[in-house]
């Protein structure tokens, strides 16, 4: 259904991101994208979004190119769960819940935010498949805690009925107990509603219990590809090795004040900023 | 005063150059300062002030003498009593029941004076007054209250005035830069017309009354609330609105949704900062003709009745507080 074929990208500065990523995921499927930052996720993430254009090779859904020509195709089949959720705090939980349709929402009814009870309905059955209750129907956003917010974010993207639903890091700021039922929930509404998910993950042990299917990338290549079972130790120590190795790569990129990680992902500094 | 340090070799910290914090060009920009203060200060008579300020603060203890005192006891010594009561020949009111007076009212029967120049004689009269007690307290009252509505109007036709020309002066939200550019410069030209100066041409163009008062007042706030309706919405934060746009909602939906319950609060305090100024300006603005409690205020001075300015002027400061505590509390509950 979502297929990456021979993607790469080649930023303006010369970072390759992506080299070479041939990935095929079937209808349903929770992918979840492991590897350190900068091994390209976020870029192989913004690809499926349009936010970036592959150098090199193509990304279809269900047979229709992915590009920034077809924004149109991406905006009704694909969304996006942020890192920093980008939630509106003082508007209710219903209403942020909503805004996942807006697009497709009549424009004056819209404006006085009146919504058909159809699709108020179908954000009801969403919030409660994610775990919210009616008593946090109408409380602003900012009121909930930062695992309700994250189910928030979850009914958001899934309720235009997306085929793909993009998750940037979704518990990378919860603890262990809600990042289980966080993601519990995210996967039960993929099965729900038939959407594939792709999801970057830091924590390899979620990966392992979640995933149908894990990607592991390695300087933009495709380190490991299969299911969590296939995943032996081997494999599992090497993925260790790059995380640590990383991680002093990192220590000596924030020395030098490199810019690649920002360049990687823009996102991030406009969360940042906000 | 930042100095880039980026240029600076990599050196021992023992090398590392001191934090200077008084250095001779701070004196050298102090001491201009000090010298721009002294022309300026002489120029609008700061200098003579603190003297006359100076002599009628010793001239109260005592000591010397002080004009400005004289000036203060005048009108002090005829603005009280303060005038709260009226008192009308009833031969010059018509349609008085005298079986139904009005509340409080009482007729009263007095002498009337009147001096013949042909003749050289006085002649003396019985005549009856209507004396109300509070009849002037009420009459200035009303005109507070017109006062109160001049600003309430002034603030609608400001918010409808700026509020579309406020998203079209916000550049993130203006459909094109040279909309933005015309938005901002119109924001600006209004902002730059001081109300007195509006109020003198609009009460030459529409007559003397509220009307004027209304006009004048909504032009130049609105200057002042588009521009600040604008940097709002260009300060809003950017995670919420890209997630909208970036699904597909198209920009005034993203305005809707990401912008306008972010940036409600602070909306409220600008509207409710720029009603209470628009009440304070608008008693101010009867002065030239402009309708509100300013034109009674005018002419009683005009006529040295300091007792009846004095009346007006506790009304006004009674009104100002209290809408002042009101608005308080309102601002409370909605932030």
């Amino acid at each position: 259904m979502l297929m990456f074929e021979n993607v790469s990208r080649v930023y303006p500065d010369g970072t390759q991101a992506v080299k070479d990523v041939s990935v095929h995921l079937k209808k349903g499927e929770f992918c979840v994208l492991l590897g350190p930052s900068g091994a390209g996720k976020s870029t192989l993430m913004n690809m499926v979004n349009g936010l970036v254009e592959p150098s090199e090779g193509k990304i279809t859904l269900d047979g229709e190119m992915l590009t920034k020509k077809n924004l149109q195709t991406i905006q009704r089949n694909v969304s996006m769960i942020h890192q920093q959720l980008y939630l509106i705090p003082r508007l209710s939980v219903l209403h942020n819940v909503l805004t996942g349709i807006l697009p497709q929402a009549g424009f004056w009814k819209s404006m006085i935010k009146s919504f058909p009870q159809s699709d108020q309905k179908r954000a009801f059955e969403l919030m409660h498949e994610v775990g919210l209750e009616e008593k946090q129907l109408m409380r602003r956003a900012s009121e909930l805690s930062g695992g309700q917010q994250q189910r928030v974010a979850i009914a958001r993207a899934f309720m235009a009925s997306p085929k793909v639903v993009l998750a940037d890091e979704p518990v990378a700021s919860l603890d262990p107990a809600m990042s289980r039922s966080v993601l519990n929930s995210l996967k039960k509404a993929a099965q729900i509603h038939g959407a594939t998910v792709l999801c970057t993950l830091h924590q390899m042990d979620y990966a392992l219990e979640f995933a149908d299917r894990i990607v592991a990338l390695r300087n933009g290549e495709v380190f490991f590809d299969g299911h969590p079972s296939d995943m032996d130790e081997e494999v599992q120590r090497k993925l260790y090795e790059i995380e640590r190795e990383n991680l002093s790569k990192q220590q000596d990129a924030t020395d030098s004040d490199n810019t690649e990680t920002a360049v990687i992902n823009p996102e991030q500094k406009i969360g940042a900023v906000a | 005063m930042s100095t880039s340090t980026n240029h600076l070799p990599k050196r021992d910290w023992r090398e590392w150059q001191v934090y200077q914090a008084v250095t001779p060009k701070t004196i050298f920009v102090l001491l201009i300062a000090f010298m721009l203060l002294a022309w300026s200060g002489h120029n609008t008579e700061m200098d003579k002030a603190a003297v006359e300020t100076g002599k009628a603060v010793l001239s109260a203890v005592g000591i010397g003498d002080s004009d400005v005192l004289n000036g203060v006891s005048k009108f002090g010594s005829q603005a009280f009593p303060i005038q709260f009561s009226t008192r009308t020949e009833l031969t010059r009111l018509e349609g008085v029941d005298l079986q139904n007076l009005p509340w409080l009212s009482y007729v009263e029967e007095g002498v009337s004076r009147e001096y013949d120049v042909d003749t050289d004689t006085w002649t003396e009269e019985k005549v009856e007054y209507l004396v109300e007690p509070i009849g002037y307290l009420n009459k200035v009252l009303w005109m507070m209250w017109e006062t109160i509505e001049m600003g309430f109007w002034g603030t609608v036709i400001s918010i409808m005035i700026s509020l579309p020309l406020g998203i079209l002066a916000a550049k993130n939200y203006s459909p094109h830069p040279i909309v933005y550019q015309i938005a901002r410069s119109w924001l600006s030209f209004h902002r730059a017309m001081p109300e007195l100066i509006v109020a003198l041409f609009l009460v030459l163009i529409y007559g003397f009354g509220p009307i004027a008062g209304v006009l004048a007042l909504a032009i130049h706030t609105s200057g002042v609330l588009g521009k600040f309706f604008a940097d709002e919405i260009e300060n809003a934060p950017k995670g919420p609105q890209m997630a909208l746009s970036s699904a597909g909602a198209n920009s005034l939906k993203v305005l809707r949704y990401a912008v306008f319950p972010h940036v409600l609060p602070a909306w409220i305090a600008y509207v409710q900062y720029i009603f209470e100024r628009n009440i304070r300006t608008a008693t101010v603005l009867g002065i030239v003709g402009a309708g509100g409690i300013g034109m009674e205020l005018k002419g009683r001075w005009d006529l040295f009745d300091y007792d009846h300015v004095a009346t007006i002027l506790l009304i006004i400061f009674i009104s100002v507080v209290v809408l002042e505590i009101f608005s308080q509390k309102l601002r409370n509950k909605t932030l």
